[in-house]
Formats: C-alpha cells, structure tokens, sequence
C-alpha cells in the first residue's frame, strides 16, 4: 500500500504550491487515477512516489516505509515506470529495453531473455519479429506497449504510468486501454496511472482521485460514486455534463436482467452481452428502437433489454447497481 | 624533379619531420579529447554551462591557428612544448562543442525514463548518453583531428618541428622540390585522417540510430 501523508510540494519562487497537503491511500492490487486539468500537480504526484520529485514536507509510505528512507535508485528498481514520451533508448533493441532494471539488477542472460520474450507476448507483440528490432523500427502504439512492457520486466508490485498511452491515436488507444486491462487482471499490480483524461479515468481506474489546479484533492473515490455523487462543482464540470452516460459505460449488458425474447424479434438490433450499456443505447439509437437482443459469446440469443430497464436502473441507487454487476 | 622530392621523402629529414608531425598531431587530439570530454560531460548537466561552454569554444575557433601558435611562444618559449600547448587549445573546441550538443541532444524523455528505472547518474552517462551522442562527438573529433593536422604545419614557426619544416626549408632555400615534399604528405595525411575518422564514426554509431536515420529519411 501506498500513503500520502499531509504532502506538500512548494517550488522556489512559486506562488503558490503545485501540490497542497495531498493525503490518500492507494490499495494494493488496485489501479489508481490521478485526474485532473493540466498543472493540478497529478504528474508531481506520481513523480514524488520514487523520488523523482522530492516532496516539501509531508511523507509517502510505501508499505509502512517512509519512501525517503530507502535509497533512491533501488527504490526505483522495484517501481515499473512509464511515461507518455515513453523513452526508450534507441541505441537498443527491443529486448535489451525490456530488460533494462532486470540487466541492472543483473539477473542472468537466459532468465532476462525468456522474459523479455514472455513480456513481449503480454503486450501482443511476437517475440521471433521483435526482439531484435529498434524502437525506431517500431510504430507508436507499438513503442508504448514495449514502454509497458519494459516498466512490467522485474514483476515490480509497484507501477507508476504517465499517460502511458497518450501518444497514439484515439482507437489505437483505446485497444491498448483495454489489453492493458486484461493484463492488470493476470499480474493485479498496484498502478498509479496519471491521465488528464476523465473518460480513461473511468475505464481504467478502480479508485480516482480528482485534482484541481493548485495540487489540491478534490475527490477520491470509486469511479461510479464520482459519476453519481461528485461532491463540488468543480468535480461535477470536470467529469462533464454527459457524467450519466458515462455512468452507463461502467455496466456490461451481460450483468443486467435481461427479458426473453417475444415474437422472433428478428428486426431488433443484436450487440454482444459484453458491450457496455452506453454502446448498447446507441445500438438502440441507431436502430431506431427501444430495445435490442443481446447475444452470448457464441452468438447464441440470451434474452431483450429495453429502454425501459435502462432508464430503471439509471434510477436504481448506485450501490445496488454496483452490485448487479458493475464492470472492472 | 619527382625524382628530387622522392629522394627527400625517402630521406632521414622527411622521416623526422613526419614523425613529430604525427606525434604533435596525436599527442594534441588525446590531450584535448581527455579535457573536451569531461568538460562537456560536466556542462552538459546545466543549460546555462552548456550555452555558455558552446559559445567561449565558438569565439575560441575564430582565433587564426598561426595566432594561437604566436601567442604560445612568448609564455612556453620555442620547441615542442609550446606547439602541443597551441594544438591542443586548437582541437579542443570542436570536440567540445559537438560533445556538448551532442549530450544537450539527447532527449530529455530518455533520460527521465532512464532516472525513473533506477539508473545512477554515471551508468545514464556511460550507458544511455555517450552511446546516443556518439555520432555527433565524433564528428567533433573529425574536425578537429583534420585542423590539427593541418596546423601542425605550422608548428616549425615556433620550433615545433613537423612537415612544415620541409616547406619552410624550401622557402629559404627557393626549392619548390623541399616545398612540395613537405605540401604534398600534409594535404595527403589531412584528407587520410578526414576518412579515417569519418569510418570510424560510421563504425561507432549504434545500430539503432543508424535504423533510424535511415527510417526517418525514408
């Protein structure tokens, strides 16, 4: 576990501090959102957890440890890192990146090769084409799964992530989101994940922490009780007026009760029963309908959802609705 | 008159003369490559220095080889000394400036994921920069090493000795057999040591910045 404690950073000649007594805990297992407008302090956050940034006063416990207490360059040795810009060296190759802390933690030849290999599969890139490629032969998307890659090489418990996958573009993106879901779900690492995008935010965070400007916390909370119950205005604007559809983005078709099928139904939309409630409302939208047939996996019809059913469980309170089944 | 000026090369005077030319030369370039190198390294940490390192260097190259030669004599006197002093002050800035680019160049993304896995200020010089600012330095190295080269031909002026004795000699004497004799090997060594040195920074660049200059000219 992680805890600020009282943190403050103060920069000389600031006027004001880029980080104001920030305190929260960050659960073991559990990805973690700073979120915020740009200059809120959410990468001096992160930056200060392995002492890129040292903080003015307060502390950061990394199980139990003042971190200050730990020498710096171990301490980052067992903290997976990665960041927007990504920076991978270009005078290595892909496998030599990877195995970056693991060569500075002089791990033998072999066991660094077979988990570069093993990393390069996780991140769904074929180790026989890439490992002895450069970054500079490598696509964007493609660079910043090698970042990831890289910050996972020594199995740290620990991952900080500044906007990992900020430098491709939208759909691109949103693959990476959510492989790197898929891939949270097999190590379950504790992430703390620096984005300035909310709807990222709520995709990928289990816990998110709202910032605003002047490094202040204006909200920490579990991703549906941000979206239900935003507790200024400030968090209100910042997770935007369509917070409600959003809201239905957390919440897979699949979860929810589902009617059975009258008539053949056969004009009626189909979506697949792991789409999200949002998709599955402009499923309806773009029919031209007030209800659609959900499928399973195989493709084998599971039953309707109507418009009906959406809107009573928007009216449902949040707590029931997370325990019918909310995703992630 | 070939004949005379391979009679000269082939000579105890011609065999002298090139080899303190080359010692001269070599002597300067190791001398200021072990000053240039650390001073970059050292400058590179800070803007400013780095600014300021690159733009005493640029003033320093516009002083003439011959003035730098004169202005050793009056402090060192005639002889070797004063002429590796000269050369050396002559060779540094090249190297300098291009160490420093070359270093300031490296981006900024790299060396702060670098810091973030835990690398030490030494092992992100030895490991991450000098590697990614190989190329650039030397080209610095390549330009001095043909200045030097050249200017050492000037050493004889001071007492220094070298190839341009022969010229001078010829001077004196109206031979253009001694000029040439002397002429002919300097331009010779300069355009070898420009090739040379342009192989060997080939050789030094990592594989995977010549990847990418290529990709990126693509």
């Amino acid at each position: 576990m992680i805890g600020f404690r009282n943190v403050t950073k103060q920069y000389a000649g600031a006027a004001r501090p880029a980080v104001d007594n920030f305190s929260l805990e960050v659960y073991d297992g559990e990805i973690t959102i700073f979120v915020g407008p740009s200059g809120c302090g959410k990468t001096t956050c992160m930056k200060m957890v392995n002492r890129l940034i040292e903080p003015s006063s307060g502390e950061i416990l990394i199980n139990g440890k003042d971190n200050k207490s730990l020498n710096e360059t171990e301490l980052r040795r067992g903290i997976g890192y990665a960041i927007q810009q990504i920076g991978l060296f270009p005078h290595r190759t892909i496998a030599e990146n990877i195995s970056t802390v693991p060569r500075l933690l002089k791990w033998d030849k072999k066991r660094m090769r077979d988990r570069a290999d093993e990393l390069l599969e996780l991140v769904g890139l074929d180790p026989d084409t890439y490992r002895d490629r450069y970054p500079s032969e490598l696509s964007g998307g493609q660079q910043q799964r090698v970042g990831v890659a890289r910050a996972l090489a020594a199995d740290p418990p620990v991952m900080l992530m500044d906007e990992p996958f900020g430098a491709v573009d939208p759909i691109a993106r949103h693959r990476l989101q959510q492989q790197f879901l898929d891939i949270q779900a097999k190590v379950r690492k504790t992430i703390i994940f620096v984005t300035h995008d909310i709807d990222e935010a709520i995709l990928m965070g289990d816990r998110i922490a709202v910032l605003k400007e002047g490094g202040i916390l204006a909200q920490y909370d579990k991703p549906e009780k941000l979206l239900t119950e935003p507790n200024s205005e400030f968090v209100a604007n910042f997770v935007g007026a369509d917070r409600a559809i959003k809201r239905l983005a957390l919440t897979c078709v699949g979860d929810v009760q589902l009617e059975p099928v009258q008539g053949d139904g056969q004009q009626l939309p189909h979506v697949p029963e792991d789409e999200n409630l949002r998709d599955v409302l402009a499923a309806m939208l773009a029919g031209g309908t007030d209800r659609v047939i959900v499928l399973s996996c195989e493709g084998e019809v599971r039953g309707t959802v109507s418009e009906q059913t959406l809107r009573s469980l928007f009216r449902a309170p949040a707590a029931e609705r997370a325990a019918s089944g909310a995703v992630q | 008159m070939a004949e005379r000026i391979l009679e000269i090369i082939q000579g105890p005077i011609f065999s002298r003369a090139l080899a303190e030319h080359l010692r001269l030369s070599v002597a300067a370039l190791v001398v200021a490559v072990l000053i240039a190198l650390p001073l970059a390294a050292l400058v590179s940490q800070s803007p400013l220095g780095s600014l300021l390192a690159i733009n005493i260097s640029n003033i320093g190259r516009a002083v003439p080889s011959l003035a730098i030669l004169a202005l050793a004599l009056p402090f060192l006197g005639l002889g070797f000394r004063p002429a590796l002093l000269a050369l050396t002050l002559l060779a540094i800035p090249p190297i300098l400036i291009n160490a420093a680019i070359g270093l300031r160049e490296v981006p900024s993304s790299v060396v702060e994921s670098a810091r973030g896995m835990g690398m030490s200020g030494l092992q992100i010089l030895t490991r991450i920069r000098l590697p990614i600012a190989a190329p650039v330095i030397f080209a610095g190295l390549r330009t001095s090493a043909v200045q030097v080269v050249a200017s050492a031909t000037l050493a004889t002026f001071i007492g220094g000795g070298g190839l341009g004795g022969l010229i001078v000699r010829g001077l004196q004497r109206n031979s253009p057999e001694f000029q040439l004799a002397g002429a002919i090997p300097v331009a010779l060594l300069a355009m070898a040591t420009e090739l040379g040195f342009g192989g060997l920074q080939r050789a030094l660049t990592p594989k995977g910045l010549r990847v990418g200059s290529r990709s990126r000219a693509a």
